[in-house]
């Protein structure tokens, strides 16, 4: 492999992870922007999204590395199965702001946020008891295709994050910008009182958050698990960790900004190990966490959060 | 209506019982034997398979009655955590303090795990409590030159029925070098005290074999992606991979390399030579990957065919290696408890732990005595290499075929 080889290999890997950031990342800054909470059980909704895609997949007859889809059969069975976990990740996040949250919303200080790590744990420790704790062969239903560039590889895989990515990012946009429910929850960021009385239904919105965010997750877990042929109930909080400095590098509360700092964080994970050492991601990453919110609090793109006046 | 004399029979009966039964009560003594292993987290399957080893030994103990005047029991505790996902020091440091205050446990089968051991061994040593370790194989543990660390209050109180890492990465990178033809490598490891420990003795002795160590990286076990470093391994495009690590990082390094690495001579040690390389990482990304034991290989020896046999009928599963060596470490205390009752002194952990040091018994894995330290006095290291088989994914002894034992030097 030449160093351009190398630098492109790493690219490809880079911008791969930092679309699963990305499609992470907007969960935690859709609920940031309109509450004003950070939601640290997103980082188990992802993970329970991951083991839906996982059970769904099965239901197709789909099990270990074997058996392999093209086709129309391929593509049905991808979106049958990425409408499922999202669907299932974002009623799961409903449930919980449902459950959890909503009693909290009027109490003062860290119980929201305490709350979501605890229902965080919850979820953990609910797929360890009933699923185990080995890491779990995923079903890969994906050819093995990949293409040459120059000395670096492109494969099927790769693709598919990157337009399911791009896909899911670009309705999220679309819905924020030009739909009523998505002028309802830029109304709500910017000033919840006043979008309250303006007639805009704040629990609709607040569900809405929580539900878009949360099937962001779950189209990411199904992704994870087809790109690493694996999941398993302990990978929530390393991904979940680098997608919340992802939201608050760009920006928490600001919906590109999610994005861009999804896959600025995937390619310092993918330079970092080529150009320094694998042992010292979690060092960089970090580092960067503290250095934006030491320079630069509101983020490359700036923070959206509701106004406290 | 009790009449009289129905009264009186009743009564003569109660006596009759209580004559017959209270001098077998006052023979059989209780005594535990302690159990300790990974069993909640990514090596949760190979530490069944040991526990199940020493509860069979101890069954049999019992239905033979090996020990005049005691009957032995089991007191199973987990060292493993969901939090950690693997053993966890915390716990099993709690777990050491929970055997050491039970007056009953006169030592301890386990733990499965390098780490654990390590948290564990101080507190034991205090408790001048003996524990035989079925997989732990991190070498500083019997290394004289830590006694103070591992065994601060002098004696040695912990054994092994396993060789250690100081043998199975060193004998690994003979037989890379001599076998394989092996000249150049990369060395990874998982972070952990058992992956770390491992690494740098392949590494140590993959140099004095002339094989040119072309980097040294460490994973994290709980992250997903490794394929930034492996892109960096392809490209410096070594002859072949070394992982001195558990399943908890290798399922996803083992699939990942399978797309990044596919041709390239890949191997491990025995945290590679669990069920989970075939249930969680599976074929075709495990095919070819080569793993130790740091014991001698002989659950598929057909003189142990009757004991395989009964073992899957117990519990259902087939052992592995280490499975045997939890037998033959439960085994072994059985053998001192039993030795120490024939001498006519009270059967504790003072006089258990005396009497492991002069144990020599014939066990399923051959002979077994320990040295000083408390390393088992044979040390050898069996080589695996993966290769798909028409049996169970589960089936350890099927699914990685036996090479052979490493050249010692």
């Amino acid at each position: 492999m030449t160093s351009t080889d190398l630098l492109v290999q790493q690219l490809i890997n880079g911008v791969s992870l930092g679309a699963m950031y990305s499609l992470l990342a907007l969960g935690f800054t859709l609920v940031y922007g309109i509450l004003e909470l950070i939601n640290f059980s997103h980082f188990n909704v992802f993970m329970v999204g991951s083991f839906v895609a996982y059970f769904t997949l099965q239901q197709f007859g789909l099990a270990g590395q074997t058996t392999i889809l093209t086709g129309l059969p391929l593509i049905g069975v991808l979106l049958v199965t990425l409408v499922v976990s999202m669907v299932a990740a974002g009623g799961l996040g409903v449930l919980i702001e449902r459950v959890a949250l909503r009693p909290l919303r009027n109490v003062r200080g860290p119980a929201a946020m305490i709350t979501t790590i605890g229902v965080g744990y919850i979820l953990f420790n609910l797929v360890l008891l009933c699923f185990g704790a080995d890491g779990k062969d995923f079903p890969n239903p994906l050819p093995p295709l990949h293409w040459a560039i120059g000395g670096a590889t492109l494969r099927l895989r790769e693709i598919l994050i990157w337009i399911v990515s791009v896909l899911l990012m670009g309705g999220l946009t679309y819905l924020v910008q030009y739909t009523r429910m998505g002028r309802a929850m830029r109304a709500t960021a910017q000033d919840p009182e006043a979008a309250r009385m303006m007639g805009v239904e704040v629990d609709r919105v607040i569900i809405m958050a929580f539900f878009l965010g949360s099937a962001l997750a779950g189209a990411c877990g199904m992704v994870f698990g087809l790109y690493y042929n694996f999941t398993s109930y302990v990978i929530g909080f390393t991904a979940g960790l680098r997608a919340f400095t992802a939201a608050v590098l760009g920006g928490i509360g600001n919906v590109p900004g999610a994005m861009l700092g999804g896959v600025i964080i995937g390619l310092i994970e993918a330079f970092g190990g080529q150009l320094i050492s694998t042992s010292w991601t979690d060092v960089i990453i970090f580092s960067i966490l503290v250095l934006v919110l030491v320079l630069k609090p509101a983020g490359l793109l700036g923070r959206v959060a509701p106004s406290k006046s | 209506m009790l009449t009289r004399r129905s009264n009186l029979l009743a009564a003569a009966a109660f006596a009759t019982i209580a004559g017959i039964a209270a001098p077998a009560l006052a023979a059989d003594k209780t005594i535990k034997i302690g159990i300790d292993a990974s069993l909640t987290g990514g090596d949760a399957q190979g530490a069944i398979l040991q526990r199940n080893g020493a509860m069979m030994a101890i069954d049999e103990a019992n239905t033979a009655h090996a020990v005049k005047g005691y009957t032995f029991d089991y007191y199973t505790l987990d060292d493993g955590t969901a939090t950690a996902g693997q053993y966890d020091p915390a716990q099993a440091a709690i777990n050491a303090r929970k055997f050491v205050s039970d007056k009953e446990v006169i030592g301890i089968v386990g733990p499965q795990m390098s780490g654990a051991a390590k948290a564990m061994t101080p507190i034991l040593s205090q408790g001048n409590l003996s524990m035989i370790t079925p997989s732990a194989t991190n070498p500083d543990l019997t290394d004289a030159k830590f006694a103070a660390q591992y065994s601060p209050a002098g004696k040695t109180v912990f054994f092994r029925t396993v060789a250690t890492d100081a043998y199975q990465g060193p004998y690994m990178a003979n037989y890379f070098a001599e076998k394989l033809n092996v000249k150049t490598v990369y060395v990874i490891d998982d972070q952990g005290a058992y992956g770390e420990g491992l690494a740098n003795a392949f590494s140590g002795q993959a140099e004095k074999k002339g094989i040119k160590i072309l980097g040294r990286d460490k994973i994290d076990p709980k992250a997903a992606d490794y394929a930034s470093i492996l892109t960096k391994i392809k490209s410096i495009n070594p002859d072949a991979l070394y992982y001195g690590g558990t399943m908890q990082a290798g399922v996803k390094l083992v699939k990942q390399s399978y797309e990044i690495l596919p041709t390239m001579i890949k191997g491990g040690g025995d945290g590679i030579q669990d069920p989970e390389m075939f249930t969680g990482a599976g074929y075709p990304a495990a095919e070819g990957w080569y793993a130790t034991v740091a014991a001698p290989h002989v659950n598929e020896d057909t003189k142990l065919a009757g004991w395989v046999a009964k073992y899957k009928s117990a519990y259902g599963v087939a052992p592995d290696d280490y499975a045997v060596c939890a037998y033959d470490a439960a085994s072994a205390i059985i053998a001192a408890a039993k030795k120490v009752a024939a001498s006519g002194k009270p059967v504790n952990r003072t006089s258990i732990r005396d009497a492991l040091m002069t144990t020599k018994i014939e066990t399923l894995q051959g002979p077994v005595a320990f040295d000083p330290n408390g390393d088992i006095a044979n040390k050898v290291v069996s080589v695996f290499k993966a290769h798909k088989a028409d049996a169970p994914l589960d089936d350890l002894s099927k699914q990685y075929g036996y090479i052979g034992v490493a050249p010692q030097s």
